[in-house]
């Protein structure tokens, strides 16, 4: 039908239509690159083409708009268009992304602001194109730290969710050309960590084996022990040696951008005394570390700062 | 990726007009206007208008909404730093959004705050395009708002 008489189309805009589904007609459109449906009664179940991937369609099209519509999850039909470079979903009633958004290899821009989604999928950070990413409007509470795996992300929208904290890797993004935080409900004061438990003395002595390299072979302990301290983990603080096994600590740290805007990154430690060499023995001064470990910071912070958006 | 502001016309170097064009989502600081007049007229879409008292001296919490209003096409909006200061949004996730703006006098850099705790931070003002034309950006750094 529609191929038959418009075999050259190449942009289609069908917004504002009342359509509650495209139809199979659009498939076999070879050309088609640019398909806008915006604001219509799209969502429910079929209200995409059966086939999409397999069809002339699928290879073709690069940039789909369906904001505006009635989506309660991405339709997985959707997925399966290897060639698409823009997505839009704004305007939705999208609860989450699913994981396998990860398929879409070619997407540059990805607009999911303004639906009610809680969480973002660690495998959107599998998107190896990823410039433009939208979240804003959104019930969202923390951002994957696998998210500063995006080297192409340019632009990322988080304003008006429901953040307290980032992942520290989020300095990681050094093309990150603009940020937008407000409408969150950052956490302003320094917040000593609450969610520290102490370690237990099986903990201690763990540690002290691991940092002070007491020999022992599986003959010495029992196995669960033997078992217990190969599950040991290095501190994530660089400047650290220390190890932890269950008790690591949560810890808002700030990164003060130029006095102009303060954001908490979320920190993990092995414990509440570690900006600094935490070794138990040592009473290193902790003033020299924690300035490297804020220049660090505050070189990355400059970056940002001139990306933040207020 | 964020709004754009196009120069139209300098008026002999007594006010400045000029368009901006904000995509879905796109909004701009909130900023004060360097005691210029300030005209706003939405050509296309709607924007959201948000006021906000001036933080006191030292801020050190959270600044106070006055009001917010959505600007429908073809109303107009003024304002000067003694009525106070303003966020400008497009908060449309389907439709982009063109107002004409006329500052007099003209001014190339202003205040932006952080709503947070009110603390302010000069910004210079640059422009997408003058006169019809391309003019990128020479640095990164201190966007414009507004």
């Amino acid at each position: 039908g529609l191929a038959r008489w418009f075999p050259a189309l190449e942009v289609l805009d069908v917004s504002g239509t009342g359509l509650s589904e495209l139809g199979e007609e659009l498939l076999a459109l070879p050309r088609l690159h640019t398909l806008l449906a915006k604001n219509n009664r799209l969502g429910p179940p079929g209200s995409l083409p059966k086939g999409l991937g397999r069809a002339p369609l699928g290879r073709s099209l690069r940039v789909l708009n369906l904001s505006g519509n009635r989506f309660a999850e991405v339709p997985p039909a959707l997925l399966a268009l290897r060639g698409l470079r823009s997505l839009s979903l704004g305007g939705n009633r999208l609860h989450g992304i699913p994981p396998d958004i990860q398929e879409l290899r070619s997407l540059e821009f990805l607009y999911l602001g303004g639906n009610f989604i809680t969480s973002i999928p660690p495998e959107l950070a599998n998107l190896p194109s990823l410039s433009y990413l939208v979240l804003c409007d959104n019930k969202i509470q923390s951002i994957p730290p696998q998210l500063a795996q995006l080297h192409s992300l340019r632009s990322l929208s988080l304003h008006n969710n429901l953040l307290t904290y980032l992942p520290r890797e989020i300095l990681n993004l050094v093309h990150l050309e603009e940020l937008s935080l407000r409408g969150n409900p950052l956490v302003v004061r320094f917040v000593r960590d609450l969610t520290y438990n102490p370690p237990s003395l099986q903990e201690l002595a763990g540690r002290t084996i691991k940092t002070r390299n007491v020999p022992y072979t599986p003959s010495d302990l029992p196995e669960n022990l033997v078992r217990y301290l190969s599950l040991a983990s290095n501190c994530p603080n660089p400047k650290c040696g220390g190890v932890y096994f269950d008790s690591c600590v949560r810890q808002i740290k700030f990164v003060d951008f130029c006095g102009k805007y303060r954001i908490p990154l979320m920190h993990y430690l092995c414990s509440p005394e570690c900006s600094s060499p935490c070794s138990s023995a040592s009473q290193s001064s902790t003033s020299q570390s924690e300035s490297d470990s804020e220049d660090e910071a505050s070189v990355a912070a400059r970056r940002m700062q001139k990306v933040l958006l207020g | 990726f964020r709004y754009t502001r196009n120069l139209v016309d300098c008026g002999n170097g007594k006010f400045n007009l000029m368009i901006l064009c904000w995509g879905e989502g796109h909004g701009s600081s909130i900023h004060d206007h360097t005691d210029s007049h300030c005209f706003m007229k939405i050509l296309q879409g709607n924007l959201k208008e948000t006021l906000f008292e001036w933080p006191e001296k030292k801020g050190n919490g959270e600044m106070t909404k006055k009001s917010e209003r959505v600007l429908r096409e073809n109303q107009c909006a003024y304002i000067n730093d003694s009525i106070g200061l303003h966020r400008v949004e497009n908060i449309s996730h389907t439709e982009s959004a063109v107002s004409l703006h006329l500052y007099s006098p003209p001014f190339d850099s202003c205040n932006t705050f952080d709503q947070r705790t009110g603390h302010k931070h000069k910004v210079k003002m640059t422009f997408y395009s003058q006169f019809g034309e391309r003019t990128p950006c020479v640095s990164t750094r201190d966007r414009a708002p507004h």
